[in-house]
Formats: C-alpha cells, sequence, structure tokens
C-alpha cells in the first residue's frame, strides 16, 4: 500500500487523538485523582435514613453516622474484658440517688455546632422526647422518663413514675445521642440536619455522599481530620478495590476472604473487633410445631455448632449465650443445648413426631448479602436438620425481601418458622437485646409468649443494684432462656474492617460507630 | 415526505403500545414479588397499624389496575413522581421509621434523580462506543477484507475471548490492574472524566465482539457480491469499491444491528459496570433502587429504557431505509 501525504495526516491524527485518552490519566485527570487524599474518604457498607432526627429510627448505619456528631452522656467502650467500664462524655460524674434516681453531673463550656450553649434543658428535652412511645427509638429506652433540672449543669432522670429503677439507665446513658432543646422544640429542624456537640460537624450531602467537617469548637479538641466523606458504596467488592486503590482510607463490613487477602497487603491494616451483635435462628414459637419447647429443643440439640464456627471464620466467635460477649451480664450459660442427636431424636419423639414423622414442612428464611456466609451456613443447618428428620426448606431472600419477612405481622403471626437475624446495639445495656425479644409484650419476632421468661426479664430490670442484675441475670434470666430456646443465638459476630496504613488513632465500637476524633491521616 | 410522516406515525403509535405494555409488567410484577416497600419505607419497627395506614394513604393498598391507571395518568403529564425512599438532597437512605413524621415531599423527585444521573451514563455509554468502535473497526474490516487469513483469524480470537469474559469479572480485574497496583487512573465513584475511561473500557469489551463479528460478516459477504466484481472490472480500485460502496453496503445490517442489540446490551452493561464502579448514573441509580424497592424509580427507568429503545430501532429503520430505498420497515 502506498502512503500519500492524505493517508499520513489521517493515520497521525488517528494517533494523536489516541494518546490523548491513553494520556488522560497521567494529564490533568490524573492531577485532579492525585489531589484527593486529603480528606478522610470513609466506604460505608450502609447509609442514613431520610431524617435527621435521631429517634426516628433505629437503623445501624445512621447509629454510626450520629456518633460522629452527637455526644452522649457517658460512653461505652464496650471491651471484652470490662464491658461494663463507662467514661465521661458530656456528664462527667454521675451516681445513684435513691431506686427510682440517677443524678448526673454536666460538663460546662461545651456547644452544640449551631452556637448553642449545652444545658441541663437538653437534656431533659432529649430524654422526655426520645422515651415517648410514639418514638420510633424509644424501644432503646427502658420506658418513659422525667428528668428534673436541678441547675444548669446537673439532671436527674426519674423513673419512680413509670415503676422501674433508674438503675436502667446506667448504661443506656451511653448509647442516647444528646439533641439541643431549640432543635427538639422544632422537629422540621430535627429532621433536616443533624446538630450535636460530636467531634464533627453536618455540612451537606451530595447524592450518595455525605460531608462532615470537624468541630473546631470540641470539648476533647478539634480533630486532626479536618473533613470526612461518608460514601455510600453498596458492593463490599467495589469498597475493598477503591481501599486498594487509594480511593478509601477506610472501610467496613469484609467478607472472612476479603479481610484474609487484605492483611496480606503491606498499604492496608485490618481490624478485627468483637461486635455487640449475636446471630440467631428465631423459632415462631406461637404456631406449630415450635410452639412445644420439646420440638425446639430438638431443633437446637440437631444443630452441631462447631461445623458453623469453621465455617464462619474468622467472621464469627463462639459464645454459648443468648447475649454478646461485650453485654453486661454475659457469661457462658451452663445448660447452653449442646450437638447431641440422641437427645435429639428422643426429644421429638416425646413430642410425638419419632424421626420427625407428623411434622408440616418447615420454611427457614435467611438473607444473601446482608450479614457474611448466611447462605452457606444456612444451608449447613437445613442439612443438619433434615439428618435428625425435620422436613425443612431453606428460603434465601435479599434483603429488602428478608426484611419484610422478619417480624410478625398485625396478627401476630409470622411467614416461616425459622428466621435467620442478627440483633446488633450500641450500649453493654442488655435488656436491648433481651426485651425486645423474649419478652411476651413485644417477642417481635419469635412471638414466644411465657409467664416465666417475663417474670424473670422483670425480676433483673427490678435489681437495685448493677452486682444484684448481673447474678440475676447469669444465674436465672440467661440459664432460663437456654432451657427455653426461643431462639439459638448461633455466635457471637466479628466486625471485619480495613483501612489505609496512613490513617491511625480510629477507635472501633463493638456496634459499628466509629471514633474519629483522635485519628490521624498521614 | 409522506413516507417519513407515515412512516414515524406509524412506528410513534406502534412504540407507545410497547411501552405501556412493558410499563404495565415491570408495574405488575414489583407488586406480586415479595418485599413490601412499605416495610422499607417506615422501617422493620413501625407498628403494624401505622404500616398499613400509610400504606393505604399512598395507594399501596389499591388494586394493581388502578395503581397503574393512576401512575399512568401523573405520568402523561411528565411526573414520574417521588422516591419512596431517597432525601430531597437526592442521598440514597433507607426509609425514615417515623411513620408520623413520613412526608413524601420530603422525598426526591423521580424525574430530578434521573435528570441528575442520566449525563453520566450518556457519558459512560458514549465513551463506551467509542472505545469499541475503535477496537471493532479495525479488526472487523481486517477481517472481512481478508477473509480466511490471519486478520479474520485475528477477529474470530479476539471476538470470542472478548464475548467469555464476563463483565463483572473484567470490571474488578481492571479496576485492580490500572488503578489498585499500578495507579494510572482513578476507578470508583465520580470526580472528573478521568473515572470514565476503565468503566467504558469495560463496556467496550462487552460491545465489540458482536460488532467485529457483524463488521467482517458484512463486509465479507460484500466482497462475495457480483457488483464488488463488476466495479473492479469496470476499473475502479479495489480501495475505491471497499470505500465508496461496500462500507455502504455493510452498514445496512450494522446499523440494525446497533439497535436492535447493541442498545440492549449496553443498557445490560451499564446497570452492571455502574453498580461495580460506583458509578453515579442510571444503572447504579436503579440497582439500589431495586435493593431498596423504590418502585417509582425502577418504574420511570423501565418506561424511559423502553422508550429510548423504541425510539432507537425507529430511527434506525429509517436511516436504512435512506441508505437503501428498497428496503421498508
Amino acid at each position: 500500500m502506498n502512503t500519500t501525504r492524505r493517508t499520513f495526516l489521517a493515520g497521525a491524527s488517528a494517533f494523536g487523538a489516541g494518546s490523548l485518552l491513553v494520556g488522560a490519566g497521567t494529564g490533568p485527570f490524573g492531577a485532579a485523582f492525585a489531589q484527593e487524599s486529603k480528606p478522610l474518604v470513609f466506604a460505608a457498607a450502609g447509609t442514613v435514613t431520610s431524617s435527621w432526627d435521631p429517634t426516628s429510627h433505629t437503623i445501624a448505619p445512621q447509629i454510626t453516622a450520629e456518633m460522629l456528631v452527637f455526644s452522649r452522656l457517658t460512653k461505652c467502650l464496650m471491651t471484652a474484658e470490662n464491658p461494663g467500664e463507662i467514661l465521661p462524655d458530656l456528664a462527667t460524674e454521675w451516681k445513684l440517688i435513691d431506686k427510682y434516681t440517677l443524678e448526673y453531673k454536666l460538663r460546662p463550656g461545651v456547644k452544640f455546632h449551631d452556637g448553642k450553649e449545652f444545658k441541663a434543658e437538653d437534656v431533659k428535652a432529649t430524654y422526655e422526647y426520645g422515651c415517648q412511645p410514639s418514638r420510633p427509638a424509644s424501644a432503646w429506652y427502658p420506658g418513659q422518663v422525667e428528668v428534673e433540672i436541678v441547675d444548669d449543669y446537673t439532671v436527674r432522670l426519674k423513673t419512680e413514675k413509670f415503676g422501674y429503677p433508674a438503675l436502667n439507665f446506667w448504661y443506656v446513658a451511653a448509647f442516647l445521642p444528646v439533641l439541643s432543646a431549640k432543635d427538639v422544640a422544632d422537629p422540621s429542624q430535627l429532621k433536616q440536619r443533624p446538630n450535636g456537640t460530636g467531634p464533627f460537624r453536618y455540612q451537606e450531602t451530595k447524592g450518595d455522599q455525605i460531608v462532615f467537617k470537624a468541630n473546631e469548637a470540641y470539648y476533647d479538641g478539634k480533630p486532626h481530620i479536618d473533613t470526612l466523606l461518608w460514601n455510600y458504596v453498596p458492593d463490599a467488592n467495589t469498597r475493598v478495590l477503591g481501599l486498594l486503590n487509594g480511593q478509601y482510607h477506610l472501610t467496613e463490613r469484609l467478607e472472612p476472604e476479603q479481610y484474609e487477602s487484605l492483611k496480606a497487603d503491606a498499604n492496608i491494616v485490618t481490624n478485627r473487633g468483637l461486635s455487640s451483635e449475636n446471630k440467631y435462628l428465631h423459632f415462631r414459637c406461637n404456631k406449630p410445631p415450635f410452639d412445644d419447647v420439646r420440638v425446639r429443643m430438638a431443633a437446637v440439640h440437631a444443630i452441631d455448632r462447631d461445623q458453623i464456627l469453621e465455617l464462619m471464620g474468622d467472621a464469627a466467635e463462639a459464645s454459648n449465650c443468648h447475649i454478646s460477649p461485650v453485654k453486661f451480664g454475659f457469661t457462658d450459660v451452663p445448660n447452653y443445648p449442646k450437638y447431641d442427636p440422641e437427645l435429639s431424636q428422643k426429644l421429638l419423639a416425646e413430642a410425638g413426631f419419632p424421626n420427625g414423622q407428623g411434622l408440616p414442612e418447615l420454611e427457614y428464611i435467611t438473607s444473601v448479602g446482608f450479614y457474611p456466609k448466611t447462605r452457606e451456613y444456612g444451608e449447613l443447618v437445613t442439612a443438619m436438620l433434615q439428618e435428625q428428620g425435620f422436613p425443612v426448606k431453606l428460603t434465601t431472600l435479599e434483603p429488602a425481601a428478608w426484611e419484610e419477612q422478619i417480624y410478625r405481622r398485625a396478627d401476630g403471626q409470622g411467614p416461616g418458622h425459622i428466621i435467620d437475624v442478627g440483633w446488633i446495639t450500641g450500649s453493654p445495656e442488655p435488656d436491648l437485646v433481651l426485651r425486645p425479644n423474649y419478652y411476651s409484650k413485644f417477642a417481635l419476632i419469635n412471638g414466644v409468649n411465657d409467664p416465666e421468661i417475663d417474670a424473670s426479664l422483670d425480676k433483673e430490670r427490678g435489681a437495685e443494684t448493677a452486682e444484684e442484675r448481673k447474678k440475676i441475670l447469669q444465674e436465672e434470666t440467661l440459664p432460663l432462656l437456654a432451657a427455653k430456646v426461643p431462639s439459638l443465638s448461633l455466635f457471637s459476630a466479628v466486625s471485619l474492617r480495613a483501612m489505609s496504613k496512613n490513617l491511625e488513632g480510629a477507635y472501633f465500637y463493638p456496634n459499628g460507630p466509629i471514633d474519629l476524633s483522635k485519628a490521624k491521616l498521614f | 415526505m409522506a413516507f417519513a410522516i407515515e412512516f414515524f406515525l406509524r412506528r410513534i403509535s406502534q412504540g407507545v403500545v410497547i411501552v405501556i405494555l412493558v410499563a404495565f409488567v415491570i408495574f405488575t410484577l414489583l407488586r406480586i414479588v415479595p418485599g413490601d416497600p412499605i416495610r422499607i419505607i417506615l422501617g422493620p419497627m413501625a407498628s403494624a397499624a401505622a404500616l398499613e395506614e400509610k400504606a393505604t394513604e399512598l395507594g399501596l393498598r389499591d388494586p394493581i389496575y388502578v395503581q397503574f391507571g393512576r401512575f399512568m395518568g401523573q405520568v402523561t403529564t411528565g411526573d414520574f413522581g417521588r422516591s419512596f425512599i431517597r432525601g430531597a438532597q437526592g442521598g440514597s437512605a433507607g426509609g425514615s421509621q417515623d411513620a408520623a413524621g413520613y412526608n413524601p415531599e420530603s422525598r426526591a423527585s423521580v424525574s430530578g434523580l434521573i435528570a441528575n444521573a442520566l449525563p453520566y451514563s450518556l457519558q459512560l455509554a458514549a465513551l463506551g462506543i467509542a472505545f469499541a468502535f475503535l477496537v471493532a473497526i479495525p479488526i472487523g474490516l481486517g477481517a472481512g477484507l481478508r477473509a480466511g487469513k490471519w486478520p479474520d483469524r485475528l477477529g474470530l480470537y479476539v471476538s470470542s475471548l472478548f464475548v467469555s469474559l464476563p463483565n463483572i469479572w473484567v470490571g474488578v480485574v481492571l479496576i485492580f490492574l490500572l488503578s489498585a497496583k499500578t495507579g494510572w487512573l482513578p476507578a470508583i465513584g465520580y470526580q472528573g472524566f478521568a473515572y470514565t475511561i476503565i468503566p467504558a473500557m469495560v463496556l467496550a469489551i462487552e460491545l465489540s465482539p458482536v460488532m467485529i463479528r457483524a463488521i467482517s460478516v458484512s463486509v465479507a459477504a460484500n466482497l462475495g457480491e457480483v457488483y464488488f466484481d463488476v466495479g473492479l472490472v469496470r476499473g475502479l480500485s479495489r480501495r475505491t469499491m471497499v470505500a465508496k460502496h461496500v462500507l455502504r453496503n455493510a452498514a445496512v445490517p450494522l446499523l440494525n444491528l446497533f439497535g436492535a442489540q447493541m442498545i440492549g446490551m449496553l443498557l445490560g452493561g451499564l446497570f452492571v459496570v455502574e453498580y461495580i464502579f460506583s458509578y453515579p448514573g442510571i444503572g447504579m441509580l436503579t440497582i439500589n433502587a431495586v435493593f431498596q424497592r423504590d418502585f417509582p424509580i425502577i418504574q420511570a427507568v423501565a418506561i424511559l429504557a423502553s422508550a429510548a429503545l423504541v425510539a432507537i430501532n425507529m430511527l434506525v429503520d429509517f436511516a436504512s431505509t435512506t441508505i437503501d430505498r428498497r428496503l421498508k420497515f
């Protein structure tokens, strides 16, 4: 082929255009990319609701976001070594005045992000608003409460009128964000933007990104990180790849395999922490056949939890208790059900279903894509139950459909017979798990209605000292739950996270939130 | 002119029927699969009474045909409604659990969300098609012009390789190689044009095999036609015959391919690619909407996608008739 001037020019132009495209990464575009390492970019697996009012939801990702913006009266680090430890936050001292009165001395000189000074009136407004049964997050409160203002920097939580001891706020106070009284008086303002006293202030939301800025007036010193970008990235692989290419500095909810491979990367630091969440198999106790405790016991004796733990790898730890080891009152319950196929057969026969004959088809509902490996261990549990004669059918749903199936409906009944779900709360307070799940008035998922369990839960709630309460929990309530098994706690979940090696000083709470007030990004 | 008017009137009326049918199927399917959106809107702990009251108020408990009629009435006025889930700022979110405080007006308008996301998707699609052309035209032409020789085999091997690579895998590998390992290009999200390059490569890898095969087959077929030999006999050079006659005649099946297959593939590819790359386009918006049971967004995207497919097919058919007057659609 002869090369003419025209063909040469055409070829040269095409080459030039191609070079421009290939060079795009190192040219002006590349420069923009290189500049973005300044703010801390958090690749979050979940995101917030459409209301910034903390009393409007019980959503874990939003609780994580609120941790950045709001302070609480106290702090609980919830370590497995010392789950009951309480540290000061907005309160500097606290003491039980009498059975129904808990007093907090407040920190002076603290300001909300809008400039309002923090005072006793804000605690009163927050607690008396948040505990109203009409508020969705009132589930976190042990009951309604009145707050007496002793002076600008002293408040008293009073519970006598509502019939339960004030000690129930001992740990819960570390979980309830303190709002401004001015905002509580104006709910529309409260919904629009979060206004707290915490280390970061809310700046704006841009699509799937939330921008937080350092609070210069934070009482414990301005954070080193000036800008925190909360990027909602639903896909776990994308979060990991973004961390690997340096676009993200911090990410959460890793799969065990991702965690394992990131451990080998020199530029990444991994973090593995026991969470405040246990994973449960709830039995629908208000319909056959799981309304018979013998059938429930037969089912739990058919499940070999060691095999499940092996499958879960880094994402789980063994625990023989209905609450996580980072909760107040946790103990290794002596009578917690163990794998015992013979006992399973015996109990089935006693209940009138020898070898499972006569049992209806049982639906086991689980999710995929929300927790690690639920489908995999769901298949394992199904096989174990089938081996003992339980005619179990596994239904695996994606999160939105699964969430719709979890809770009991208006008529008290819920779909299926066995439901896989976790329960995570940000306080050592055990009642945040026990009452919603096992007290007959709530029993949100399993529908258990057992006067003995109710009485035991009331007894531990009514204890006058922490020691007395712990004793009742460990020697009566938790063993009773192990004997009645309205649900089986399979294991305690472990949170797997990873961050850039340039990020130092982040503290991870067992329920998900991250304290970045002292963190540095090099 | 009369032909053009008759053509468009006929095809637009057919297209409207197709779009309405697609809308109805999507609308119905969304409402019969498990997953009640009211539980997403108000959250799992909202009381059953509040759930029912709000669902009734939002019209989610009306018979499907009533809901569909109401929806289509809105659509004809250009109103696709408001997202069940996303706030006015467009943030992706779970719904609020505050049943009493729920106000649909505080949620983002679907048209606004789509208008924000569409330019990103169009940019990605355009660059993906451009990359696909850059790869497919030289390889496809070479294969067509040298049938049975090495360029033909190259075309076969390249298209066989590309067609067997799943786009999810290609996306992850390219991010790993071009971004994580080498740092040459950014990959996740969007903060500038450079963020479009790797996703566009993935789209191009998905689109180019079909293009390569179509170009090579079409060109080779035209070379075997009598008119080609006649042209050579009459003294026209091979280059002139290819440039002025073969390429023009080969373009008709290519245009049809573009309308019938490529746009469908492109739309499907965009959904997957945008999700992997957290790219803020229509695909990402739609996938999140599916996960969150955000019906208004899913419906609007389905209607717009089917309308786009119908429109592009119509334009392709019209363009084909102008290239080859013997064709009638």
